[in-house]
Parts: structure tokens; sequence; C-alpha cells
């Protein structure tokens, strides 16, 4: 071995050299780290170190700075000279090659001050960043070895056996078997040969901690598989090592051959009477081969299939001997029990799960890695403290642990202790350590389905129930997530599940329905949703959704088709394809909270495409050069139905029924009719002829408004249901509630909904000089953009933070650009009078707590942080209500919300030839929730009215019809980007209550048209 | 190699020791030199080369030796702060190579300051 060299050096780069930082360049990294050194005259001084992982993967190549400790991650060529003159040679460590936490704004220079490290405990990772582990010199420096020497000198192998139980280790491979009983069930066997095998052969898809540690650190395996064969009586050893981790082989046959050659395997190791030595055996990735009885067979040379046990291995293994398994963690674990003691090691962890586990963290998760942390730790701690959370701030739905033998956990039991016992209670295993991290995005049906295909293939096939099983679930999973899904899929597959548990012979059948039960047992509505309403939530299953935008629609607005027309220019052909599902598209195409763009495929690595505003363009194109898509009742019936409302819901419902030639007459207690619309909705974003535009349209299809008519007092629903063959009550929510807090009743506290109707309809409205509206969603931007309109100092206050407000984005941008000052974090507790004249508000500040189970953090109050704000006027804009009073259908049901109850499938209430839709239904929601609500009134009161049974027809989503792509030029795939929306300027904006945002020019909404990736086409050649 | 006893490992970790402790962030102390632009100028590198130099010399395994930006007192360049453990910090001014070997036998290995080259006890707070 060579005179050692690395002390002589000031600053050690402790280079990530793991698979994951290597397949990143880390190598080459090297390279040019070791000329730009030499360059500088610093290759005396610094020295570049390959370490094995790191595992903060996520963000590699990663490099520790020692003695310093300062963390660089995403090393770059490029960035060297620099790196090297900074750091290295003036000590200015670089900041932009720190990390910085997805939530924060501060690069934190040191490794340890980083959650995602600072959480960990290490045990079987202690040596992982800071050895090389191709120097055995390094490890014995770090207490390497010694655990050896006392095994074989100061305890007897009774004794170390008795330690190892008394440390409580359990199997790290999957199963928890308790390693201290292993070894003492195989040490007891009758023989002198015996064998021990370390099981590195790692096949769950997103785990890879044992590669990881044979890569960082192979003498901790070597070591500990010395200490078992000196308490089993073991004199040979194999490490059974998948063949698909080159490195790792290496780098542990480079161990083997450094430890031979100071005499650590071989014969009489330290001048005692035990002599051991090991062979690597390559596997060639079979995932069964993971199985101990598979795995020796493949050893022998046989065909890698399980046999029945017993006899167990420790009994009857490796060519009939008795032979002891141990996965790389175990291994990696024994020396630090030995050399630290059990007591110590038993401290950790929980009452019957001890230490640490090493955890592969992927999917859907900010900071990808591997972790090794205290068994106990809840799947909390591990996602968010370490984890750093979900990317882009999307909802935790569920955690896969265990691989494909383990199970789904939801994000209701997001508290949950991991240790064996608590995962094995909610449906999942420990297993070997894989997490795979998923969100919202996520469909369960694809999960259980991308699982099943996965043991699927890597069934060996000797029993039937797992080979033949396995392609019965995977044709079900199939079908169910094709839209083909049928009653009793559900049964079948759970029958078949516990079938293919209970018939097969070993781990790899017995768990591999896990996946299929787990999700079932805790998103069985998620099942049921794809096989009964043909809908993925997720966005996920092609063949049911065919385009994200077009099944999240609630009105199944055919996005990518009307978008493939603007793209070609066919401006009247898409205007006809947006109308076909929506009679309201100038409205739509203004205030919208579009879904669809939140879920748009292109807006996960670039700007989603401007839905919307390309709507606006079409529906304003339409209006402005008069190429009206014309439309006409199917027939003329002679049935009459009245429409109680005429907000979205109304209009939409009265729009389908005109069509089907119903006599329709809408019922608006108002003086103008459009509800919400034209009530609520200020003029500069809805200006009035655009509504009027859309309104008259309804009317030319034969709908008669009565407006100024009060159902209840001008006319009885009674009497309505008499004279008219259906009823359908859309009435909205227009009762704000109150903050039910002291003082709220004084005089100029008011409500917004009341404030922005008394604007809309033109009223005089008085408010004073310092206004303040309090809540966070359309109505309070709405009405403090009103008051700055009206030359008010305007402030909002809102609990939570922006990111939770529920109010359209660009909306609460264009407040802020208005003048309004936003208050987030602010509650008011109380408002403050003086002789009956409103002063001020009192407040206090809110803090993000404890996250619920949905993962969000919820505001507490920060105590002591009490402040006042002086005010004129308080607008209370927190939410609203529906007002039934004036209805006088006391016979109604109604919820403990004060909206109507209905039948959630067919809209009918309680009284026969009722329907009720839209806010007063489901509480304040979106206009095209409320419009989805209209069309379905409609189809249900025509299907009422012809005396056909009320039911819904389920169907997949699918275009109607196609249109072709248009192929984009290699430039316009370069440069095109989504045009900025264009606003009049503010200091123009406060004069008056003209319309605020500018439409799309059409050359604008073409190329931004062109955007699109058609995601429709996919399913097309899907299907 | 021949075959290692158990002594061996420590005689192996005695060797290793320097690098351990320096990759634990760990050591008896700490000597900063401060390598801005003006503290090359002024001969920094020198500075450092000696204590490089030193320390493979005396086999000195257990000081970190670490370099950091301008010290703010660009005039009386070279600088260097010694660090020892639990003690505060002790910033030398003007230094030459003599001078730093003066101060690495006297403060580093002796443990007392050597006034005439100290600028001052401790460091500015960084707050």
């Amino acid at each position: 071995m060579n005179e050692y060299s690395s002390d002589k050096y000031r600053l050690h780069l402790m280079l990530c050299a793991g698979t994951a930082c290597v397949s990143n360049k880390s190598f080459k990294i090297k390279v040019a780290l070791d000329e730009e050194l030499k360059k500088q005259g610093l290759d005396r001084e610094v020295i570049v170190v390959m370490t094995g992982c790191n595992g903060f993967c996520a963000v590699g190549p990663v490099m520790t700075v020692m003695p310093d400790g300062i963390f660089y991650h995403s090393v770059t060529n490029e960035i060297i000279p620099h790196l090297v003159e900074e750091h290295f040679l003036k000590g200015r460590p670089v900041k932009r090659l720190m990390f910085t936490p997805p939530t924060e704004k501060i690069a934190i220079p040191k490794m340890m001050d980083i959650g995602f490290f600072s959480r960990q405990t290490l045990i079987a990772l202690r040596n992982r960043g800071l050895i090389d582990p191709e120097i055995i010199d390094e490890y014995i420096a770090r207490d390497g070895y010694r655990a050896l020497a006392k095994a074989l000198t100061e305890m007897s192998p009774e004794e170390i056996i008795t330690e190892v139980k008394k440390s409580g280790l359990r199997g790290r491979g999957g199963a928890g078997f308790p390693t201290g009983l292993k070894w003492e069930l195989c040490r007891n066997q009758p023989g002198d040969s015996k064998y021990i095998i370390c099981n590195a052969d790692e096949g769950d898809p997103g785990a890879y901690m044992d590669r990881s540690i044979v890569e960082a650190d192979p003498h901790s395996v070597i070591e500990g598989m010395l200490i078992g064969a000196r308490a089993i009586g073991a004199s040979k050893g194999y490490v059974y090592i998948r063949a698909e981790y080159p490195l790792a082989m290496k780098r542990l046959e480079i161990a083997l051959d450094q430890a031979r050659e100071y005499g650590l395997i071989g014969e009489k190791i330290f001048d005692t009477d035990f002599s051991f030595d090991i062979s690597i055996k390559q596997g060639a990735g079979a995932f069964v081969c993971g199985e101990e009885t598979s795995l020796i067979g493949s050893i022998e040379g046989r065909p890698p299939e399980p046999r029945q046990r017993p006899p167990y291995p420790v009994e009857s293994g490796l060519w009939g001997k008795p032979t002891n398994i141990n996965n790389v963690e175990t291994w990696a674990t024994i020396p630090v029990i030995i050399d630290r003691g059990a007591d110590w090691f038993s401290s950790i962890g929980t009452q019957l799960s001890k230490g640490t586990k090493v955890f592969s963290l992927v999917g859907k998760i900010n900071n990808t890695g591997l972790v090794e942390v205290p068994m106990g730790i809840t799947l909390r701690e591990i996602i968010y403290d370490i984890g750093g959370g979900i990317p882009k701030g999307k909802k935790f739905k569920a955690i896969q642990t265990g691989g494909p033998s383990g199970g789904c956990i939801p994000a209701s039991l997001i508290n949950l202790p991991v240790d064996y016992e608590k995962l094995t209670e909610a449906g999942s295993i420990m297993g070997s350590g894989g997490l795979i991290v998923m969100d919202e995005d996520t469909c369960v049906v694809d999960v259980a389905k991308y699982f099943i295909d996965f043991t699927n293939d890597e069934s060996c096939g000797k029993c039937a129930s797992c080979r033949d099983g396995s392609s019965e679930l995977l044709e079900i999973l199939r079908r169910i997530s094709r839209g083909d899904g049928k009653e009793g899929d559900l049964q079948a597959l759970e029958e078949l599940a516990n079938a293919i548990k209970d018939a097969s012979m070993c781990g790899l059948g017995q768990t591999l329905p896990n996946p299929v039960l787990s999700t079932l047992k805790y998103f069985e509505d998620e099942y049921i949703e794809h096989i009964k309403y043909k809908r993925c939530s997720a966005l996920v299953c092609k063949g049911i959704i065919s385009s994200a935008c077009q099944h999240i629609c609630p009105i199944s607005q055919d996005v990518p088709n009307y978008v493939g027309l603007i793209a070609q220019g066919k401006f009247e052909e898409a205007i006809k394809v947006v109308r076909k599902e929506n009679p309201l598209p100038l409205i739509c195409g203004r205030v919208c909270n579009t879904p669809c763009e939140k879920k748009c495929v292109a807006g996960e690595w670039d700007d989603p495409i401007a839905i919307r505003l390309l709507k606006r363009f079409l529906a304003d194109y339409e209006m402005r050069h008069g190429v009206v898509v014309e439309e006409k009742p199917k027939s003329d019936k002679k049935e009459k139905v009245a429409i109680v409302g005429s907000g979205p819901a109304g209009l939409t419902c009265a729009h389908s029924l005109a069509l089907e030639g119903y006599k329709v007459t809408v019922l608006e207690s108002q003086e103008i009719p459009g509800g919400m619309l034209s009530l609520c909705i200020p003029d500069f974003r809805l200006p009035k002829e655009v509504l009027k535009y859309e309104i008259d349209r309804i009317k030319g299809l034969g709908v008669e408004i009565k407006t100024n008519t009060t159902v209840g007092k001008d006319i009885s629903l009674n009497k309505l249901k008499d004279e008219y063959n259906a009823v359908f009550i859309a009435i909205g929510a227009y009762k704000g509630l109150k903050m039910k807090i002291p003082g709220e009743n004084t005089e100029g506290v008011i409500d917004a909904i009341e404030f922005l109707m008394d604007i809309n309809l033109g009223r005089q409205v008085e408010i004073g000089d310092l206004v303040i509206v309090v809540g966070g969603g359309n109505s309070a931007i709405d009405a403090a953009r009103v008051a700055r309109r009206l030359g008010k100092d305007t402030k909002i206050l809102y609990r939570r933070t922006r990111a939770e407000m529920p109010a359209i984005k660009s909306e609460i941008e264009e407040a802020l650009n208005e003048g309004v000052d936003i208050q987030f974090l602010a509650a008011p507790i109380n408002v403050i009078s003086s002789n009956g004249r409103l002063e001020a508000v009192e407040c206090i500040r809110m803090e993000l707590g404890e996250m619920d189970q949905s993962g969000r953090r919820r505001p507490v109050p920060a105590e002591g942080s009490e402040f006042k704000v002086g005010v004129d006027t308080l607008i209370l804009a927190i939410s609203q209500e529906p007002d039934i009073s004036s209805l006088d259908g006391n016979q109604l049901n109604i919820s403990k919300w004060n909206t109507l109850v209905v039948d959630p499938e067919t809209l009918s209430t309680n009284i026969k030839g009722i329907f009720a839709g839209g806010d007063v239904v489901t509480g304040p929601n979106t206009v095209t929730e409320a419009m989805a609500h209209g069309k379905t009134a409609a189809e249900m009161i025509d299907k009422y009215i012809k005396g056909e049974k009320l039911e819904r027809k389920y169907e997949v989503t699918r275009p109607a019809l196609y249109v072709q792509a248009v192929k984009l030029t290699e430039e316009e795939t370069k440069s095109l980007k989504r045009p900025k929306a264009q606003f009049i300027p503010t200091d123009r904006r406060l004069k008056d209550f003209a319309e605020v945002e500018l439409g799309f020019t059409e050359a604008d909404a073409i190329l931004e048209a062109k955007r699109c990736l058609r995601c429709d086409l996919e399913a097309k050649e899907e299907k | 190699m021949p075959k290692l006893s158990i002594k061996d490992l420590d005689k192996i970790s005695e060797r290793v020791k320097k690098t351990t402790l320096l990759r634990e962030g760990a050591g008896r102390a700490k000597i900063t030199v401060h390598m801005g632009t003006c503290g090359i100028a002024a001969g920094a590198r020198g500075i450092m080369n000696t204590l490089m130099d030193e320390f493979e010399k005396q086999e000195i395994k257990d000081v970190i030796l670490t370099s950091s930006g301008c010290a703010g007192l660009c005039s009386r360049e070279p600088m260097a702060t010694v660090e020892l453990k639990d003690e505060a910090p002790v910033k030398y001014v003007d230094l030459t190579p003599e001078k730093m070997r003066r101060v690495l036998a006297e403060h580093v290995n002796g443990g007392r300051v050597v006034s005439e080259y100290a600028l001052a006890k401790g460091s500015e707070r960084v707050s």
C-alpha cells in the first residue's frame, strides 16, 4: 500500500462519486478541478477526494469542502476557475453554488445547517462523504475494523450473538426478522461448513440504499460480514450483487483486495484462529433473486426460482449447508453495534424497531436522495423537514413505502411514525426502504398498474397464482385506467389479490398485491371515479382524460381543438368549437379561474398555454366581426320551464333548454339579468356590454327574462311549479358572512357583495377615505379595486399567505399594481369605534403553524402581536351563503350551510319537478362550475319532462373532432413564449371603470396557440 | 504491507489523523490566512506556503489551516487569525514567514499569544 498522502493538504474537496453524481459528470468535474488547482498553484494545498454517495442526489454533483463544511451543489465545469480562485485561494465561499431550500430565499453555506442533512442520524451511512471508499486507511482511521478486533479478541461468538440480539437489530432487507436470532439459529445448526451471504440484489424501483452503501463504504459491509461469520462459525461468504451496479462492484473488489492485503480477510485474522474469505457473485438483475432461496439457487448456478421453506436457509441453504443471509444495510450496521454496544444502539428508535433506517426518498419531492433516520420518525418529518416538501407547492397525496411489495399510505396518515409495526398496521411494509412520494398529480390506479406491471414482469413463473394472477390483475387495472372498468372489477381485484397472497410460495407473490390492496383500502373512491364516472382527477389516465385541460374543465371545453384551429388561423371554426359547449365564452374568456391552465402540461416546464385569453380572443373576434355562430332550437316544444335566477347557472340552463325547444322563462329579482356576473363583478373586469351580448344571444333563442321578479314575493314557488313543467332554482349565494368578532355591527362595517352590487347598479355609495377589506377571495380583490377607483386608501387583510389566497392570481397582481396594500397573515379580532363611529380595527399577526393532514400549514395567532389599523370603512368579504329566506319553498331540504340539498347526480331537490344548481347548492363557487350545473340541470329537466329515467350517462372525455397539429419551425420551437397579458397602464386605470385587461392580437393568438402540445392527439394514438 | 495486527490499526489511524480531523471539521487550533487580493499582493501566499511546509516538517496533524477573504485592514496585510480551541481568535498583522513561524511555535503550539505581532483579540460580530 502506498504511503498515505492526503494528510498533506489543507483543504479536502469531498466530491461525490456515487452513481447519481457520476451520471451528472462528477468524474469530469474532478479532472477540471485538478487542472484548475494546478493552474492556480494550489495543487500542493488542495486535494479532490472522490467519495461515495453523499445522499443529496437531487442536486448533484455535490461537493463538501472540508474542514469548513461548505456544501456545494450542481457543480459545473464552467464555474470551476471562479470557484478555485474565490474559495480555495482567497477563502471566499461561492454563494451561487450553495443550496437554497425551495421554500426560502437565503442560501445555506454549511452542510450541517441544511435540513436535509441535519435531521439525519447516520449509522449505516456513517462514513458517507467522509472517506475515500477506495482507501482502506481512511476507513480504519474512522474506527474501522476495531469492532472486528473486539469481536475476535474480547468476545466469544455467543457473546457477539447476544450483543446483536440485545441491540434489537432487525433485518433491513424487508421482512425485519431479528438479526441476532437468525444468527443464533444458524450457529446452532450442526456441521462445520456454513456460509454467510450479503444480499446486494437490490431491485425495487426507485431504491438504491444498498448500492450507495457499497459505493461509499464497502469496508463497513466486509467488516460486518466478518463479525457475522465469526459469530455463526462460517468460513466463507458471498456478496451477491447485481451486474447493473458496476461502480459498487468495482469499489467492493478494491476493498476486498485491500482487506486481503492487510490480512483482514484470509487465514488467521489478527493472529486468531478465525479464517474467512469473501467472493463476489454477480446477479443478472432478476427481481426474484432478492428472495433468499432464489438467490441461493442463482449462486449455485440453478435457475433463480424460490423453493418451499422450511427448511430455511439457516438450516439448509447454499449447497445444502446452513446459510445466513442478511442485506447490505444490516451488515453495515453490525460493526457499530459491536463497537458502541447494544445499549447505545437500542436507545435509538421505537420499542420494537431499534436503530436507524436508510430510505431512498424519491418521486414528487424536492430533496430527492438517500436519508438515514431514527426509527419512529414521522412521515411528515421525512417528507417536509428532510425532503423539503412537494415541488411547486402541490399537495401531498400518498407515499409508497417498501417498493412494489409495499403499500400506498395516504396523506391523512402523514403523522404516522415509521417503524416495522406501524407500517404493517397501515397496510404497507418497511421493505428495503424505498419511499416514493406522490402528489396530487399522481393517480393511484396508475400507480397500482405500474407496480403490478413490474412484478408481473419479474414473476419467475413458478407459481401460477403469481404468474397468471398478476397478469389478470394487470389486465383489470389496465381496463380501469382505459375507462373500460366494469362494475364488479373492484371485488374481482380484491379477491384475486388475496388469492395471490395465499397461494404464492415466495415473498414476491405474497406481497405483489399490496399496492392494489392498499390503494383500494385508502383510495376506493378514486377507483370508483374511474370505473363509474369515467374520471381521473389526477389527470393521468390518458384513455379517460384525453387531455388534462378538457377533462378538468367543468363544461368539458374541447380546448386542444379550438386552440389547434386558432393555430391554423381558422377563427370561425374555432369559435364554433367553443360555442358547442359554452354559451358564455365572452365571460369565461374574462373571468374564468382557469383550472385548465393550472394543469396544462406545457406549464410543467414553461408557462401554461394562455387558454383563457385565447378563448377571449375568439369570443371578441366573433362579437367584433359579426361572424355569429348561429344557434337554433332543435324543435318547438310546448312544455315550459321556469328558471329562478339569471346567473351563469340559470343562463346556461336556459340556453340548453331553449336549444331543445322548450319555452323558458327566467325570473330575476334584480333590475338587470346576469346574477353575480352583472351584480358583483366590476366593469373593469367584465364590461356590461359584453354580458349584454351573451344574454341577448340567449334571449334570441326565445328565452324570456323577467327582471324585478322575486320568487316568493312576486310569485310563489308553488305557483311556478303548477304553471311550469319544471323549475330550476339557481339563485346563487349572496349573503355575506360575518367575522364573529366584537364590534362588527358598527356603522361603517359593510358587506362586500352589497357594496359591489350598489356600484354595479349605479347607486350612490358613500365610503370613507381609509378602506379595509377583509378576505382573500375574488370579491375581496374586486371590492378593494373598486375602492381604489373611488380614490380611497385601500388595504386588504388576509389571514394566510399569498400562496393560499383563493382569488385569481393575476387579479391579485393587478390589485397590487393599482396600489392596494395587502397585509398577509393578519386577522381582525376587534372592531373599535367611538361614539358609534368606526375608528380602527384591531388585528393579530398570524403564523403558519403545524401542518394539517393535507400538508398545509395552519395559520395560528401569534400571541402578543396585536396591532391597530385606522379605518373609516371596513368591507367584509369573508364568504357567502345562499339567502333562501325569500323563497317560500319551506318544504325544500336545506343543509346546515343554508344551501339547497339536491341529489348530486341529477340535481333534483326533494320536491318532484324542482331542480337546483349553482352556488345555491354548492355555496360560493366558480362561474364554470355553476355553468356545468346549468347544463346538467337542463339535461335532467329534459329527461324529466319526457318521462325518462333521471340518470346521468358518464363517458370518457374525447375530442369531438380531429384537428391537425401545426408543425413548428425549429426557430419557433425555440423562441415561442407565452405573450404577456396586456393591461391599460395603472395611472389611467383608476379614473374610471374601463376594462383593464386587453385581449390578444391575431398574431399573438396564433403564436400562442402554436405552443400548445396537443395532448389530445396522444390519446387518439393510444386508443 | 504485511498482515495487520490490532496495534497496527492505531498506527494507521495516527497516520491518517490529520485527514480524519480535517474532514470532521475538528482540530485543536485553526489558522486562517487572509487571502484577499490585498493579502495576496502583500505576500499571503508566502505565509500560506510557510505554514504548509512547517506543518509537514513538524508533522502537525491537528491544526486546521484555511484561508479567508480580506479582513478589512488592507494596510496591515498579510494577516492571519489564530484560534485555539475554546479560546478567542487572535489576529496577527504585517506577517512575514519568520513571524508566522514564531506564531506557530509560541501561540499555536505553545499556547502563548505573540503580543508584539497581534492586532487585537476577538473578531467583529457578524449580525
